[in-house]
């Protein structure tokens, strides 16, 4: 009798795929991502509309992997791996979010057929493993390293900059940018502080029209009267309610029986404000920077004392201030010699567009500049904003690993060639998760060319074939649709960034294929409110 | 636009068969395409001297006649995302040169036909993308060559140039008195020589009287009416103006405060020492010499009570309460005063000095005139009238088209024609520097020349004359070396247009070809649109 009644051992509402199903469902989503984002790939890759998210009703394009993963609503487990994964690849390394969900979508797809030929899992992976470490030192022992020569790394940034520009959308400005984000982090020197460079997006002009700033610009106004331009700054940097110093008790209150007492009280009021702008001042500072409000009586008396006061600087900006002045900020002033003040050789009002901004000049950190973005629409700004950073990204991983490594699917041949020679000279069934491997990477380089338009098998083949004769730098050249030395072309990739997408994808792709079982909890019951 | 938002929501199922075929980019493509060229064509009809008027009716009932292309698509709501986009180019044209922002529209939907045909012989769009920007760069450099440099102090020159502007809106007839205002307010606050900001000119609406009555004030205009309340002064010769930004009220203390009485004589004290409180600050007022005070509007107390307000008139102080903070700074650049936060400062070099505060009566309205400023800055008021509130808002718009325009001539000294003389002059010379192309670019740039014609013909089909015919002679014109010959739309003829002096800046045209053209770009490279989540 029992065995006719179904063994319920979920509860209600909980859900369990397995073995075949569950390796379907993962391996449908994880391709169908895969594929969404595959168009973006490349050169002549296209771009997305996002339609809602994050600012409402507003429109965002983009061409950047991971901002459409992100705003991307997924119910697959598996597509949310490859999410996941691309937002990671975008916090570590700045760029490549889209080839690495491609490459690992690609080893899934391989996965699939090779699982339907009764392939164990477990195979694959170890196969995978193998073919992965191969491809990992064909790819170091075949960068470049021109650290040593300043003139051929400046080069190479340009080189780097410019093939991470040529995806997105300022790819017919990527000189211009690459100059712009190469001189940026060359006045990092090294450090690798991206929080120096500031990005100021403003609405008008042209995108060619974008220009690198020396000083730091600020977003704010000078109070009224206040002089409009300060030689040899003294900048105290502060976060303190200039409105009015309330006792932040609770209900706490003033009782008095006459209104002569009640104006005596809020004499004493003033008298406490006067006494704080006269602490703040005696800090021996001209500029005076302030998170929140400064009210007129503060700002009037700040102009007497011949202080310029700037006000409601957001926290992002006053944190980057303090970093870029070299200053602290302060909201106590009871120390005035203990307090390290910010300094710059200038201050002055520019206009940008319609908008009045404040920028410092000769400030003491050397390394800080701003870069102005210009461009038509705020969609083109954003996206402008979002390839920018991805090339400062990226470079910034170059300043730190020197070495660089050829692109537009070279690189991928290359560790395809080697993957291949490796899976020849073994036996036994992991030679066939190599070669899937290979192919696989091989998708990349078919994408990107299937994106132009141009014929990919023959291209991909031809590409392959130099390779395996030993012309190890040879690529797709996107403009005619041939393939060309990439030396000659000057498109050179991060290798830090390449090592990265293989690591990440290969990775991705091996736990997706370990699940042969997928459970889905029960969702939390809705409570009724009563 | 149903298919694309249907389409979209695809990834969330995420079923395989969506992902098969390639048909799906070339869909999304042309249904952007479709959306933003039906944009186009919504405004196509406004463009030019006797272009049409539209009325739009809000959600909540209010009306707008307006003929400026940026109002039109603001206020339009469209939802398909291609066509926010040709939303936000007019917004960004309006930013960058303030006039031209249908032209800039209709300029994008006709290039988009042009690359629609172009996509339809089977060109990759980042070609046609590319061939598009050299191509505007070019044009662009075609303008430099068309142009004249202008003399900033030829006023005559600068009204016709501000009336080629206004004569394509509703108020045209009124062109003759809205153009000398806009080019002397904006000569009055040009501080350097290519520095002018328009900010510094103030615009005050007032409903009643034409048009016509419309005025340039050399002074301020406070959009507030003077205190009335127990007989207070409406006018004052030789004033002596402080702005106050503090509070003419019983003392309040930030923290929350309570007056205990005990008994009632207590009352009849608290009553005195409040009046002696006010009567000390309104004397103090008076040491300084004030007579005439702005006070700035104040969220935490009342800034100005009755009692306050008694006293002041008693001692023939003309009051204007509710001034905003960020109108400070400009009233303080006009009066070359400067705002005084607490009692201890009113001193009386603080305070501005004017020929004459007095409150003018406007339609049903009331507002305040300082005339004869001494040291004035370089500020100005422009009082504009209307009978009704649509003219009224459309002649605000209009003025300030004009005020841009002039505007970007301080910025760029530059003049073309106008009346299509410069797109028909850019296609031809595009056509020819097509010809030395080589391979699809050649077709792609001639597309692009071809797609500028739309302004003239557009601009012939609004006028009422027959758009091939005219467009087709004016190509004759210019293929013959008459680089000027224009569509002159009171003749309904083509002539010489600078004949007519209808003339553009530079900055105008230029503008709008490169942010069209990019504009164009960014919308070809798109492939898809994806729903998002919100969060």
């Amino acid at each position: 009798m029992v065995s006719l009644m179904p063994i319920s051992v979920l509860s209600q509402g909980a859900e369990e795929e397995r073995s075949e199903t569950a390796r379907l469902s993962s391996f449908v989503g994880a391709i169908a991502v895969g594929d969404l984002i595959k168009s973006t790939l490349g050169p002549k890759g296209m771009d997305k509309i996002l339609l809602g998210g994050r600012n409402g009703d507003g429109v965002e394009v983009t061409n950047d992997g991971a901002t459409i993963l992100k705003s991307l609503g997924v119910d697959n487990p598996a597509a949310k791996i490859l999410v996941n994964m691309s937002k990671t690849q975008d916090d570590e390394v700045g760029d490549g979010t889209t080839s690495v969900t491609v490459l690992a979508a690609e080893l899934l797809r391989e996965a699939e057929q090779m699982m339907a030929h009764k392939l164990h899992p477990q195979t694959i992976i170890s196969g995978w493993r193998k073919a992965c470490d191969a491809a990992r030192q064909a790819l170091e022992s075949a960068a470049i390293d021109n650290s040593k020569d300043t003139a051929r790394f400046r080069e190479d940034l340009m080189n780097i900059a410019r093939t991470t520009l040529s995806s997105k959308l300022l790819t017919q400005h990527r000189d211009h940018f690459a100059e712009l984000a190469v001189n940026a982090i060359l006045r990092l020197k090294g450090s690798g502080n991206l929080e120096a460079i500031q990005l100021i997006k403003k609405l008008g002009g042209l995108l060619g029209d974008s220009y690198l700033d020396e000083g730091f610009l600020l977003d704010k106004k000078i109070g009224a009267q206040q002089p409009k331009r300060i030689e040899k700054a003294k900048v105290l940097i502060a976060n303190t309610p200039m409105d009015s110093d309330k006792i932040k008790v609770f209900g706490s209150k003033i009782k008095v029986d006459a209104v002569a007492k009640l104006s005596e009280l809020e004499l004493a009021e003033k008298q406490k404000m006067k006494a704080k702008v006269e602490k703040i001042v005696a800090h021996g500072c001209n500029v005076f920077i302030n998170r929140q409000l400064i009210y007129n009586y503060p700002e009037q008396l700040f102009s007497d004392a011949g202080v310029v006061s700037i006000e409601h600087a957001d926290f992002e900006g006053i944190e980057r201030l303090a970093l870029v002045l070299g200053g602290e900020i302060v909201s106590t002033f009871d120390s005035p010699g203990s307090v390290k003040l910010g300094e710059c050789d200038l201050i002055e009002e520019v206009m940008i567009g319609e908008d009045k901004l404040i920028r410092m000049s000769g400030v003491p950190l050397g390394e800080a500049c701003t870069i102005v973005l210009r461009g038509a629409t705020q969609q083109i700004l954003d996206e402008a904003d979002r390839s920018l950073h991805d090339a400062l990204c990226v470079l910034q991983q170059t300043v730190q690993d020197s070495r660089v490594i050829c692109g537009g699917g070279c690189a991928e041949a290359l560790m395809a060639v080697a993957v291949s020679r490796l899976a020849a000279q073994t036996a036994g069934k992991e030679a066939i998760a190599m070669e899937a491997f290979a192919r696989a990477l091989l998708q990349l380089p078919t994408a990107i060319a299937d994106n132009g338009g141009y014929d990919s098998s023959d291209l991909v083949a031809q590409i392959r074939a130099s390779h395996v004769a030993g012309q190890s730098y040879i690529g797709l050249n996107m403009t005619d649709g041939v393939p060309a030395d990439m030396r000659q072309l000057g498109i050179t990739e991060s290798l830090r960034v390449k090592r990265q997408v293989l690591l990440s994808a290969a990775e991705a792709a091996e736990m997706i294929l370990r699940v042969d079982d997928i459970l889905k909890a029960s969702p939390r019951p809705r409570r009724q409110e009563h | 636009m149903s298919k694309a938002a249907a389409k979209s929501t695809a990834p969330a199922k995420q079923s395989k068969a969506d992902y098969e075929g390639r048909s799906k980019p070339s869909q999304i493509r042309e249904s952007n395409i479709v959306a933003a060229k039906s944009v186009a064509s919504a405004i196509r009809t406004s463009l030019g001297p006797r272009g049409m008027d539209k009325m739009i009716q809000e959600g909540k009932g209010e009306v707008t006649i307006t003929n400026d292309g940026a109002t039109i698509l603001k206020q339009m709501k469209v939802i398909h995302p291609a066509a926010k986009m040709l939303v936000e180019l007019s917004k960004a044209q309006d930013i960058e040169a303030g006039d031209g922002t249908t032209s800039v529209v209709v300029l994008a939907g006709s290039m988009l036909e042009a690359s629609q045909k172009l996509l339809s012989k089977g060109i990759h769009p980042t070609i046609i993308s590319e061939s598009f920007q050299r191509a505007a760069a070019r044009a662009c450099n075609i303008l430099d060559t068309l142009a004249t440099p202008v003399d900033m102090t030829d006023r005559q020159m600068l009204m016709k140039i501000a009336s080629t502007s206004l004569n394509s809106k509703v108020v045209s007839q009124y062109s003759s008195v809205l153009a000398p205002i806009a080019v002397n307010a904006v000569l009055s606050v040009c501080g350097g020589p290519d520095s002018v900001s328009l900010n510094d000119i103030r615009v005050v609406k007032k409903l009643g009287g034409t048009v016509e009555d419309t005025e340039m004030i050399p002074g301020l205009l406070l959009d507030h009416k003077t205190c009335s309340s127990s007989g207070g002064v409406h006018r004052m010769e030789k004033a002596r103006i402080g702005l106050i930004q503090f509070c003419i009220s019983p003392p309040k203390t930030d923290m929350e405060n309570t007056v205990v009485l005990n008994d009632y004589t207590q009352m009849d004290r608290v009553l005195k020492e409040e009046r002696m409180y006010i009567l000390n600050i309104v004397k103090e007022i008076k040491k300084a010499g004030c007579n005439v005070l702005f006070i700035q509007k104040s969220i935490l107390r009342d800034a100005v009570n009755d009692l306050a307000l008694h006293f002041l008139a008693k001692m023939k102080i003309l009051v204007v309460k509710d001034i905003e903070r960020d109108e400070v700074e400009f009233i303080c650049k006009t009066l070359n005063c400067r705002p005084i936060a607490s009692l201890d400062h009113f001193n009386p070099d603080m305070l501005g000095t004017a020929e004459l505060v007095e409150e003018v009566q406007t339609g049903s309205s009331k507002i305040t005139k300082v005339t004869g400023i001494q040291n004035q800055g370089k500020t100005m008021s422009i009082l504009v009238r209307g009978s009704n509130k649509l003219v009224l808002d459309e002649a605000e718009r209009s003025l300030h088209d004009a005020l841009c325009v002039i505007r970007c001539l301080v910025k760029k000294k530059q003049l073309i024609p106008g009346g299509g003389a410069p797109e028909i002059e850019l296609s031809q010379q595009l056509t020819a520097h097509s010809n030395t192309l080589a391979g699809i670019e050649q077709y792609c740039v001639r597309a692009f020349a071809q797609s500028l014609e739309i302004i003239p013909y557009t601009l012939a089909e609004n006028a009422g004359l027959n758009a091939i015919q005219t467009v087709t002679e004016l190509r004759n014109r210019h293929a013959n070396g008459e680089k000027t010959a224009g569509i002159n739309v009171r003749k309904g003829a083509i002539t010489n247009i600078l004949d007519e002096s209808v003339l553009q800046p530079l900055l105008v045209s230029s503008s709008a070809v490169s942010l069209a053209a990019e504009t164009v770009r960014c919308i070809l490279k798109i492939d898809d649109v994806i729903q998002c989540i919100r969060g």
